[in-house]
């Protein structure tokens, strides 16, 4: 990384489309990541475009679930200017009331190219059905009929900035080529009068489920039918076994070197493909199962083999052998990731925003390292029971 | 470029009939714990025989995604998996790629499964029937139905060069997938996995027993001779022709352009790509059309030009290398745009494009472009795989010092003059052809503004500066001269049939 010549400059926001607890805002948190371009009264969006392009930054930005990051990839001779710039956009940002309502028309635009995957067609659904309370229920796009309301919200996005852009929710991180102890100099001066103020939302707690969850759904075109199971899972805790425990049983289940692939995607070739993502969420979200399959006729068998597996995971106990082949698949994958600057921050983007910080990755693996066979059977046990579980079965319409 | 951070070596080979030290493209990075392979075929789907459409394709999948005669693909799976690595292969229209990563720590055994993989296919049924399945499903369902966007780059592309062996996806054609047998893929890689058309690059912490090792390997290929397939020669366009896909479509995604003559490496390309930049910077807000039709005016999601091929743009931000081509087009990429907003958003765009050939850039622009392209270009080969992949391409466009050094000398060199004079040679906003997917109950509404040239106004439902509805009415208006003859109408259940 010394030598590359290139520093990643990531504002981590930790507001994601959780925080969008006041009915009517869905979608909020990423269309205010759009107006984080419109410039402030000391650098306007044209004086801060053109002070970006004349710097080659490659300057992106993305919203999802728990955060919002701000993503920049700078020489490592324009680091200061570019600190100038986000630190000035993050206290001073100022936008009027007619662009604020153009980037609305933007931000439909990218609701319109997404919405014709059956993918995104199944994820709404999915959330929509599986939370009652929480602010999961909806994705990070937002429902449509709210982002066809943005444009009147240009009051609400004021008190949105206000509340969630503040230092005490936002986490600078840098990885790359440049010298630590004077960028921590040009912090104090840059950042150094940013004022507290985060007001946590009140989010809702999801209640318990209690009982299975099925909808079928229809896609306005042709697709190989869906099949998504998606159980309750537990809030990040790199210290909590069950939750790291449950990370792997994911993948040890239903990952590509697990059974029930073998036997659906290679074996009798059911399924295009399946996967499985138990991820990290700041509150209880999902553990999802995904599949591609190739006949409508076999939905119904693919749910029952998923449904089987679950079964044998809550009973038997898997091998030390495949266990520690995934751990050690885990710390390859994670170091091999590493490579560049801002690789590297990508790699620690959602560790920030889940806890503040980047200790809780070696916490991760060193509880990693720890899971016993019988810790992921107990998580098997504790999640993927019938109470818990949701499935979206989605088929084209045209086939 | 500065701060390149690995050496560059060229460690020759003994021995005759085996890969010659020109085949061979080797970065050493000391520093770098793991080891990245890119084994480069100069074959691709040019080669695909008439009917067999999808046979290089399916071919290196055959490769990469399948078994080999050590290991089953399971068993495959079941290796690679702890060590976080996989097979990879991508095909091109001239070149396949099989490549991978891994930890030194897992080397050997990670070595021991892609020379199988390569030297040593099974050619199973059980393989070939699921790879065949999954191409099917991809043009039939995924690329007519989910992705309206890559579906409009497909179409334009094969407008394009229709004719030539440029004109098919990748992917092949769903009738001549279905009539690929194994005994096909057999013999394409018989024919065409030759030491001929070899390639080897390596890159990463790798040692010389390495080396030998692979040429060792490597030389177990047959000699075979180059494949020969003639550079594409898309007929002159003259006038705008227009293809409509139609389809159930909640908007309308749009894609236009042409053929140009300038490739990587020659002067003028440099002089395209950096005004290019300037209207259309893939996925940046630097791009002049992203600034008119999305940051004004909020159409759509976004707008770019390209003077290179750029596949998959929705879900990258940089092209992979290894895409490289004899024949380019340049073209214009609108992101879906509401549907009552089709005909202003080309309109727009095309407007844009004339002001270009027309006027030039601008002095101010053209310097702003050079500085914005003087740091930019940092950001194209960030990891040693992709910085292998780049030194191939520049075998491959015979660019001695590299693309990238090339491209930085460029930006020094080349004067307003130079790029005004390449676009007024190479760019055309008259003679292109121009592809709109877009919802069954537009088609003929489409044709009719189209063949009349009829004004296609616009509304918004929040109030814009005087100067932007102006505009606005002169971009409505902006004269089209399309014939009925221009245009062709297809159901999106018949393309790539």
């Amino acid at each position: 990384m010394k030598g590359s010549g290139l520093v990643a400059y990531y504002t981590v926001v930790r507001t994601g489309s959780r925080d969008e607890y006041e009915p009517g805002k869905s979608g909020f948190a990423h269309f205010f990541e759009h107006m984080m371009f419109r410039g402030t009264e000391k650098f306007p969006a044209d004086v801060y475009n053109d002070m970006v392009n004349e710097m080659g930054v490659d300057a992106n930005a993305y919203t999802t679930d728990d955060y919002t990051c701000y993503t920049s990839v700078v020489s490592t001779d324009n680091l200061e200017k570019v600190m100038e710039l986000e630190s000035d956009r993050f206290q001073n940002l100022s936008y009027q009331k007619a662009p604020f309502q153009t980037e609305a028309g933007a931000v439909y635009g990218e609701y319109r190219k997404n919405v014709v995957n059956p993918w995104a067609v199944a994820h709404e659904a999915m959330m929509d059905m599986a939370f009652d309370k929480h602010t999961y229920q909806h994705t990070t796009m937002g429902f449509e009929a709210d982002i066809k309301m943005m444009p009147e919200q240009y009051e609400y996005s004021l008190s949105f900035f206000q509340r969630y852009y503040r230092p005490d929710n936002c986490v600078l991180l840098l990885a790359g080529d440049f010298d630590s102890a004077a960028a921590q100099k040009m912090i104090q001066k840059y950042y150094g009068e940013w004022k507290p103020g985060y007001q946590a939302p009140p989010v809702a707690a999801e209640p318990a489920q209690n009982g299975e969850r099925v909808k079928a759904i229809d896609y306005d075109g042709q697709t190989l039918p869906l099949v998504w199971v998606s159980y309750k899972g537990k809030a990040y805790n790199a210290a909590d076994k069950m939750v790291v425990a449950a990370f792997l049983l994911g993948d040890l289940a239903f990952g590509e070197n697990s059974e029930i692939y073998k036997k659906l995607v290679i074996e009798e070739s059911k399924v295009q493909f399946i996967g499985a993502d138990f991820g990290f969420n700041r509150d209880p979200k999902l553990y999802d199962i995904y599949s591609m399959v190739r006949s409508e006729s076999d939905i119904d068998y693919v749910i029952e083999q998923i449904d089987a597996t679950a079964a044998k995971f809550r009973e038997e106990l898997v091998s030390a052998e495949a266990l520690e082949n995934l751990k050690k698949r885990n710390r390859y994958g994670y170091l091999m990731d590493l490579d560049t600057p801002g690789s590297v921050a990508d790699a620690l983007a959602r560790f920030i925003a889940l806890t503040g910080n980047i200790d809780t990755v070696n916490q991760l693996y060193k509880t990693m390292q720890q899971i016993t066979p019988e810790d992921v059977r107990e998580a098997a046990r504790t999640f993927l029971v019938k109470e818990r579980r949701n499935i979206i079965k989605l088929k084209g319409v045209q086939s | 470029m500065k701060n390149w951070f690995f050496v560059f070596l060229l460690i020759p080979v003994l021995g005759a009939c085996q890969i010659k030290s020109e085949q061979m493209v080797l970065l050493k990075i000391k520093e770098d714990p793991t080891i990245s392979f890119r084994l480069l075929f100069k074959v691709g789907s040019q080669n695909d025989p008439q009917g067999k459409e999808g046979l290089a394709a399916l071919t290196a999948e055959m490769i990469s995604d399948a078994g080999s005669a050590e290991d089953s693909y399971e068993e495959v799976l079941a290796k690679l998996y702890p060590m976080a690595a996989g097979i990879g292969s991508s095909v091109d229209k001239e070149m396949t790629v099989i490549s991978g990563r891994t930890h030194k720590d897992n080397l050997a055994a990670y070595y021991q499964l892609l020379s199988n993989a390569l030297l040593k296919p099974a050619f199973a049924e059980k393989d070939f029937a699921r790879i065949k399945d999954n191409t099917l499903s991809y043009l039939k369902k995924n690329l007519r139905y989910s992705q309206d966007e890559e579906l409009g780059k497909e179409v334009l592309s094969s407008f394009i060069f229709e004719g030539t062996p440029y004109a098919h996806p990748e992917e092949g054609l769903v009738s001549s997938v279905e009539s690929i047998t194994l005994e096909d893929v057999r013999d394409f890689y018989k024919t065409n996995y030759t030491r001929a058309n070899l390639m080897v690059g390596l890159a990463g912490g790798f040692d010389d027993d390495l080396v030998e090792k692979l040429e060792k390997d490597l030389a177990s290929l047959p000699q075979g001779t180059p494949s020969a397939v003639p550079a594409p020669q898309p007929t002159p366009l003259k006038g705008t022709s227009v293809k409509i896909v139609s389809k159930g479509a909640p908007a309308t995604a749009i894609s236009f352009g042409f053929p140009i003559n300038a490739l990587r490496g020659d002067r003028d390309f440099y002089a395209l790509a950096l005004a290019t930049s300037w209207l259309g910077e893939h996925r940046n807000s630097f791009s002049h059309l992203y600034q008119v039709i999305r940051e004004t005016r909020g159409l759509n999601y976004g707008d770019y030009a390209y003077v290179e091929h750029f596949p998959n743009g929705g879900r990258r931000q940089f092209p992979p290398p290894n895409v490289a081509r004899r024949r380019a087009i340049f073209q214009i990429w609108i992101r879906p745009v509401p549907n009552e907003a089709k005909v202003f958003a080309f309109r727009a765009a095309l407007r844009e494009l004339q002001h270009l050939v027309d006027r030039g850039m601008s002095a101010e622009d053209f310097e702003m472009t050079r500085k914005f392209l003087r740091n930019y270009n940092l950001h194209y080969a960030p990891t040693t795989m992709m910085k292998l992949g780049y030194a191939m391409d520049d075998r491959f466009y015979g660019i001695k010092d590299g693309h990238w050094k090339r491209y930085a000398e460029m930006l020094d060199e080349l004067t307003l003059e130079d790029v005004n004079a390449a676009l007024r040679k190479h760019f055309s906003y008259q003679n292109l052809k121009a592809v709109f997917i877009t919802d069954a109950s537009q088609v003929e509404e489409l044709k009719a503004t189209l063949i009349g040239n009829t004004p296609s106004p616009i509304s918004y439902s929040s109030p814009k500066p005087e100067e932007v509805l102006d505009e606005d009415k002169v971009i409505s208006t902006f004269p089209l001269s399309i014939s009925a003859g221009d245009i062709t109408v297809e159901e999106v259940d018949t393309v790539f049939q």
